[in-house]
């Protein structure tokens, strides 16, 4: 009996010291390693594109995407001033939604897989104390694109806040928009506009 | 490629007085909920939705109409000639640029294309490294420093700013196109062409955005300013400005808000034009470069 117990107490000490070197192992992780690890999940699943369906490139995005960006943040900047004027109660729901937005266009976006390729350029420091890593997505037959990550530190490590995808950057479009319709329409409507986009994703 | 060269000096002349009076009210109005570039937007949007209407209805159809009935081979060629007749215009504002070497390299693209790529049908340049660039006069005009101006919305023509309608003039002017005997045709061809290869940008924006008026507008922008810098727009740049505008400590913000309400940023501002392409930089840029080759070329004179 106390031999159990003592195996048992054992046993806890073991995954808890596994469980800190998992999470120092974690934050360790450079910019470039955020971004390489996203984009390899990325192309791994166009491979996989056309056999997983929407859903199923969607389930297997969702781990990686919550794990490269910090998509609260990203909601919070998107709304600008905005932000502090929403109750918690939609500052969570907008998150939410934006997240699944985020999710779903991906999947929408990166269906199939004809040889694409990411390639690492570079990584420069900002003067606020982000990271911008530069790289090309690699396409046979057609013109690369190049796709700038923006990175930011947080409590556990780097995440992508921004992506500039040939000059044209994701969040300050996102920005615009979000804002334009929330001063026009107000926040329901913003809501109720997102979630149509996600379903139209999932359908198209 | 529409222009009549009867009438072309006159327009010449308007565009640049409109300009002239653009840049002088530029960044005036700044009133909650409009976006400092976008003051006509109450024009605009009616504007976009009329060419949106004209595009579902007419060129859309023609447009997939002529990807259905046309092999892609002919496609490429096509896209291929109307291409190799923008290289002149290319070359063109290259110089104008100051981009010597480069102007060198799109000449060469120009000669090698309309004679071994059959009067520009293939694009052989491309096949042996001479890639193709992307210059015009209205990224001539960002770079000698020239303010964007105001967003506009033209009927048929799309998106546009104060500062790129005299390169509606110059680049037609410059395009061997517009002076062919068959000069409609051709104008018609060439905007199917144009039509057909933008597919699939359409349907990203139709799939992509919330307010499509909004999306077209921001990429616009934003894509037109990363080309007249030539990709050199600092990544980080634009994100600097929103997250300082929403996550700046408490302090930056009553600094902000203490400066005047005519600075504070606006919600729903374009952030593209709060800081241009840093014109003066770019001049200079030019300036020096082009002192130098005139120094090498004096040089190269008095040697011989």
């Amino acid at each position: 009996m106390f031999a159990v117990v003592l195996k048992n107490g054992f046993l806890v000490v073991l995954f808890a010291l596994l469980g800190v070197f998992a999470v120092q192992a974690e934050t360790v992780q450079t910019p470039k390693q955020v971004v390489e690890e996203f984009q390899a999940a990325l192309i791994d699943v166009m491979k996989q594109g056309k056999a997983l369906g929407f859903q199923g490139r969607y389930d297997k995005l969702y781990p990686a995407i919550m794990r490269s960006h910090d998509l609260t943040k990203i909601a919070r900047i998107v709304v600008g001033k905005e932000w502090e004027a929403l109750t918690p109660d939609q500052q969570n729901s907008l998150a939410e939604v934006f997240t699944k937005l985020s999710v779903a266009s991906y999947a929408h976006n990166f269906k199939d897989f004809s040889g694409e390729s990411f390639q690492f350029d570079n990584a420069e420091e900002t003067s606020r104390g982000g990271v911008v890593v530069h790289t090309t997505l690699n396409i046979p037959n057609d013109k690369p694109v190049k796709f700038d990550y923006m990175l930011k530190e947080k409590t556990n490590g780097w995440a992508v806040i921004n992506i500039i995808a040939n000059g044209v950057s994701d969040l300050a479009l996102k920005r615009s928009e979000y804002t334009s319709i929330l001063q026009r329409q107000g926040f329901d409507a913003l809501i109720a506009q997102i979630n149509d986009k996600i379903a139209s994703y999932s359908k198209l | 490629m529409v222009y009549n060269s009867p009438s072309k000096k006159k327009l010449l002349a308007i565009i640049v007085g409109i300009l002239a009076f653009s840049t002088g009210c530029a960044a005036t109005t700044s009133e909650g909920g409009v976006a400092p570039v976008d003051p006509y937007e109450s024009i605009n949007r009616p504007v976009y939705s009329f060419n949106s209407k004209v595009d579902n209805y007419l060129a859309k159809p023609i447009a997939d109409g002529y990807r259905f009935i046309t092999p892609d081979f002919m496609q490429s060629g096509v896209r291929n000639f109307f291409n190799n007749l923008q290289d002149v215009g290319v070359v063109l504002n290259d110089i104008l640029q100051a981009k010597f070497e480069q102007g060198l390299h799109d000449f060469g693209r120009l000669g090698m294309n309309t004679t071994l790529g059959l009067m520009g049908m293939f694009d052989v340049a491309s096949d042996v490294g001479f890639e193709k660039h992307n210059e015009d006069f209205g990224q001539t005009l960002a770079v000698w420093g020239v303010p964007q101006g105001s967003y506009l919305v033209l009927p048929f023509l799309g998106p546009t700013t104060m500062r790129e309608l005299p390169g509606y003039v110059v680049d037609a002017a410059a395009n061997p196109g517009t002076y062919v005997g068959v000069a409609a045709p051709l104008a018609g061809l060439g905007l199917l062409n144009a039509r057909a290869n933008a597919e699939g940008a359409l349907q990203f924006v139709n799939e992509a955005a919330l307010d499509p008026y909004v999306f077209t507008r921001e990429a616009f922008l934003q894509w037109r300013n990363y080309q007249a810098s030539d990709g050199k727009v600092d990544a980080s740049q634009g994100i600097d400005d929103i997250e300082g505008d929403v996550i700046a400590d408490p302090q930056t913000d009553k600094a902000h808000a203490a400066s005047g309400s005519s600075k504070a940023p606006v919600l729903g501002a374009t952030p593209t034009e709060v800081k241009p392409v840093k014109p003066k930089t770019t001049y200079t840029d030019a300036r020096k470069a082009f002192e130098e080759a005139d120094a090498k070329l004096r040089a190269l004179k008095s040697k011989k």
